[in-house]
């Protein structure tokens, strides 16, 4: 292929990535996003086989055997994960990406035939192999740390390291200090240890990181790892001088950021005060104290409420997830619009461990999305709602947000529930949510808690409601 | 401010009590009673005495021994006129009566004593005369301002529930049909139709009684703010294509254009040809009652159909209302029934006590511990709406209420709860604004020609993807986060140029290393968002 070609196949590939993602836009596009996205990448793969193999085909099975492998593998893990384990999986994947770009990075340094025209050119070239390994490291790490903390092979709780900052701090100064010998070595050799160290101290900055983040927030760390791989994946362009690379690295970077930027307003924080922790210590006085008693209803009542109810809005959070409650949540929903009331979801923008996470496990239960509704299209209906069901959701509807400035998660937007007629807070134990606030909401006169596991709550509750 | 409490009916000074008098009902067909035997317990806490005319709460079911019973005192019943210290319920410091007052009966009211009643002040302003010139606070229960702090003492508003339920139940009564659908072996009925002119609180009562019996109801109603609270107990709202608010003081409907009740005619008489059932609630304070149903409404109302008017007892919303009777001109029912929550007396009674009690707690307030009684503090805006009469002189009417805010006015406390996002803060946009300019710097001045055009092709694609991606919805983020990250496996092309032959062993083997994971990557984050994708679906009609 001439050089003009590989140029436009990238560009054609570059622009099938951009209408991808714009297909994403809306429920009914995104499938056709989907699969231009993928055409994009079929493309960019393919004319990068061309341009590699096409002075001679000597390791062409190598090279084809592995992507076959690989793809084995990745499809494997997507089909076989349930959709409960999606925000984990997307973790897991994030790393491999992360580690990629430092396998290119290190492998682009060693690769010989090097030619620079000018000093300037081998500095660049160096710097940008500098910055994808350190990206990448930081990716992978961090990734892997994200992954096991979603799993609950790591504990939730962040581990605030004493002097984690300082520690921090040195580490980043250390991958900044380290370019200038670095680049200042003549030789390969003595290059490579430079840059073996630097992928471990990225390494360790990425851990040390995300171990001081709590499980809530791991979505939006999620999502930054996410646009660190991109930031990688443009670098690596850089390196190798390839526009497709940069271009794509560019838009995963920016979705990354935008989503954490969308996470972070959901809960009225800022980026650094999620990244560097110290959550709940900042604002005057204490948190008031949230005492008084709970008021039960057992799984006849909440039926009977249902049966009779015109309008009901279901809240589903995290728990919801963890009990794979989401069938028989669909299946309630079938028998409240038999029994003639209307069923909405109020879907609080961080409820889940991703963006958008209630949403696809109500889409894998086959309730329809236009049923699903945003936080700000529905905050304003609660006070002519008959029943509110919370499911497994805590923090994001929890009125100390509104009224209480000392609280921990004041000011965060929350879905104002307690305006219902009634109230049903399906709840495992009487435990605080993930920000360690405790709710007033459990309290209130018009709520009512149901306690046990989301999913037997929920299978009990249709059957209740099918024998009314 | 005017702070007096009453004098105490008994000379002894042991006695710290005020006597409130409960006088037996005079009207013909009223059967309600003001005070109730479950009341006086609360009344006795308040300091006083309660005494009743015998036989006074007979017709709405409390006999003399209930009232006994809970330790109020019977007086004989007594027509003669006040004599001092004689036990009649007239002699009372405080005689609390349903209807308004009539002539005699003010004749036998000591001076300085206080009444509270009914007493339509524009229909009866000799009363008012009388009252004051017999030296009477006369506090008016029909003039208490419509104001939340007053709902607990609004007998308007009790009264309208019962007469709005009631109205529904006579209304089925007199029709001869069902009024919830039928489907027996013997045929099908369709549910009757009932239509509900005027969604105060009589209206949305009869709106609730005629859905619980199964009927369909529509209502219509000049206050927009009307709408939810109709749709809310599952009626129809209708309106009119005319943009007019007819939201007036006190909660109270204002009168309307001329054009507008043109319109509104023609609606009703297109209704009248659907509906079984017309309930008329309208009323226009201190006036008679607008004519709503009209004779030409009437004639479209098919043989059978009935009209229940609940403003009969000002001239009726129907123009053939005869007030307390029923007529059946062409076949048509119509109700003039001006006892309808007496027809109720029990609950009327109970309930009317209920607003009687919460108006004299109200008023009791800020009178000194130990001290019985209860203050007419006209500085107080319920209790200066509601005096006509004190010390010997009628008082002006006290300046009207605000009208109440129009429709959207639910979502108000909402908006102003929503909390106050912090500040973005601009040092983040400064630092990387600063950290832009250096970069571009360093890039104009040291890289070479490849790198800036790469560095170009970079910054462009930030900004589309930039663009792209705040369109997507919401829902689709978690997707959005899977294909960019499918996307972000693009580096398998890195590996694929580096594990292509010609480097040295390790480039290529590390290059191979990459090409698996970055597969991986690819592969998973496609077939996971084409997974998810395939999921969502839109609701077909049910």
């Amino acid at each position: 292929m001439s050089p003009q070609a590989v140029t436009v196949a990238y560009l054609a590939s570059a622009v099938l990535f951009i209408v991808g993602i714009k297909g994403f836009a809306k429920p009914d596009t995104a499938k056709t996003g989907n699969a231009l996205t993928i055409l994009g990448m079929l493309i960019a793969v393919a004319v990068t086989g061309f341009v590699a193999f096409s002075a001679t085909t000597e390791g062409l099975p190598f090279v084809a055997g592995t992507i076959a492998i690989g793809a084995v593998i990745g499809g494997l893990l997507a089909r076989s994960l349930p959709m409960t384990a999606m925000p984990e999986l997307v973790g897991l994947l994030n790393s491999f990406g992360g580690l990629a770009a430092v396998f290119v990075g290190i492998s682009s340094y060693l690769a010989p035939g090097h030619v620079y025209a000018t000093e300037a050119e081998r500095n660049v070239h160096l710097v940008e192999c500098w910055l994808g390994v350190a990206i990448g490291s930081l990716t992978f790490t961090g990734s892997v740390v994200a992954w096991a903390k979603l799993r609950g092979t790591l504990s939730g709780k962040p581990l605030l390291l004493p002097g984690r900052h300082l520690l921090n701090l040195a580490l980043v100064g250390a991958t900044i200090g380290l370019a200038w010998p670095f680049v200042g070595e003549a030789s390969t050799d003595a290059g490579l240890t430079w840059i073996l160290a630097l992928t471990a101290i990225t390494g360790v900055l990425g851990i040390t990181l995300v171990l001081a983040i709590g499980g809530a927030d791991m979505p939006v760390v999620i999502s930054l790892l996410n646009s660190y791989s991109g930031w990688a994946g443009a670098m690596t362009g850089f390196v190798l001088q390839n526009d497709v690379l940069i271009v794509s690295g560019a838009i995963v970077g920016s979705s990354g950021i935008i989503l954490t930027i969308v996470m972070c307003r959901g809960m009225n924080r800022s980026v650094l005060n999620v990244v560097f922790g110290g959550f709940g210590t900042e604002g005057g006085g204490p948190a008031r104290k949230v005492e008084g008693e709970v008021r039960e209803l057992d799984v006849a009542g909440v039926a009977a409420a249902l049966s009779t109810a015109k309008e009901v809005v279901i809240v589903p959070g995290y728990g919801m997830a963890v009990a794979r409650a989401q069938h028989p949540v669909k299946e309630l929903v079938e028998l409240v619009q038999a029994k003639g009331g209307r069923v909405r979801f109020a879907i609080h923008p961080v409820a889940g461990r991703l963006p958008g996470h209630m949403n696809v496990l109500l889409a894998e239960a086959g309730v329809p999305y236009d049923l699903v509704h945003e936080m700000e299209t529905i905050n304003a209906d609660f006070p002519k709602t008959d029943v509110v069901l919370v499911i497994g959701a805590n923090d994001i509807v929890n009125p100390a947000a509104v009224d209480d400035p000392n609280s921990a998660i004041a000011g965060m937007p929350v879905l104002h529930v307690w305006e219902s007629a009634l109230t049903v807070v399906f709840k495992r134990s009487l435990g605080a949510g993930y920000a360690g606030v405790d709710n007033a909401l459990f309290l209130h006169e018009r709520t009512r808690m149901l306690f046990g596991d989301a999913k037997k709550t929920a299978d009990a509750l249709v059957g209740a409601l099918r024998s009314l | 401010m005017t702070r007096c409490v009453m004098p105490r009916a008994s000379y002894d000074p042991a006695v710290r009590t005020l006597t409130l008098g409960v006088p037996r009902e005079r009207a013909p067909r009223e059967k309600r009673v003001a005070i109730v035997p479950g009341v006086v317990a609360k009344l006795k806490e308040l300091g006083f005495e309660v005494v009743v005319e015998s036989g006074a709460g007979e017709a709405a079911g409390y006999g003399d021994d209930s009232y006994r019973d809970v330790g109020a005192t019977i007086a004989a019943a007594s027509d003669g006129p006040y004599r001092e210290g004689g036990a009649s319920a007239y002699g009372c410091d405080v005689v609390v009566k349903v209807m308004p007052f009539e002539t005699d009966e003010i004749a036998k009211l000591r001076e300085g004593a206080t009444t509270i009643s009914l007493l339509y002040p524009a229909r009866n302003p000799e009363l008012v005369k009388a009252l004051a010139a017999r030296g009477v606070t006369a506090i008016a229960l029909d003039k208490i301002p419509r104001i939340t702090r007053a709902q607990k003492m609004d007998v308007l508003s009790s009264m309208a529930n019962l007469a709005g339920y009631r109205a529904v139940l006579e209304a089925a009564a007199a029709f001869q049909g069902f009024f919830g659908a039928q489907v027996t072996a013997a045929g099908t009925e369709r549910p009757a139709r009932i239509l509900v002119i005027g969604a105060g609180v009589a209206g949305l009562a009869a709106i609730a009684a005629g859905r619980a019996l199964g009927a369909e109801v529509r209502a219509f109603d000049v206050r927009a703010a009307a709408k939810e609270q109709v749709e809310s107990l599952g009626g129809k709202f209708l309106t009119v294509e005319l943009e007019e608010s007819g939201e007036g003081a006190g909660g109270y409907a204002k009168s309307m254009s001329k054009e507008f009740i043109e319109a509104e005619m023609a609606l009703f008489r297109a209704q009248a040809k659907e509906v079984d059932v017309i309930v008329t609630t309208a009323l226009v304070p201190g006036a008679k009652a607008p004519i709503l149903v009209g004779d030409d409404v009437v004639a479209c109302l098919k043989p059978g159909s009935v009209v229940v008017d609940l403003a009969a007892e000002q001239g009726g919303n129907c123009s053939l209302t005869k007030p307390g009777e029923a007529v059946v001109p062409e076949g048509v029912t119509i109700l003039g029934y001006t006892d309808l929550p007496s027809r109720m007396a029990t609950t009327a009674s109970r309930f009317f006590a209920g607003n009687v009690l919460a108006l004299l707690s109200d008023m009791a307030r800020g009178v000194a511990g130990g001290e019985a009684g209860f203050r007419v503090d006209l500085e107080d805006e319920v209790v200066r709406a509601a005096t006509l009469t004190h010390g010997g002189q009628e008082l002006p009417p006290p300046p009207p209420p605000e009208p109440s805010p129009p429709a959207p006015k639910k979502d108000a406390p909402t908006i102003a709860k929503k909390p106050e996002p912090k500040p973005e803060s601009a040092t983040g946009a400064i630092v990387f604004g600063i950290l832009m300019a250096v970069a571009f710097t360093l890039v104009a001045f040291y890289a070479p020609d490849a790198f800036v055009q790469r560095f170009t092709v970079f910054i462009l694609a930030c900004f589309v993807g930039w663009q792209v991606v705040w369109a997507v919805a919401p829902a689709l983020h978690t997707p959005l986060m899977s294909v960019t990250n499918a996307v972000s496996g693009i580096v398998l092309v890195g590996g694929l140029l580096q594990a292509a032959p010609g480097g040295s062993s390790l480039a290529v083997i590390l290059g191979l290393c990459a090409l698996l994971v970055a597969t991986i990557n690819v592969a998973g984050g496609f077939f996971v968002t084409d997974r998810m994708l395939g999921m969502f679906k839109k609701g077909g009609p049910r």
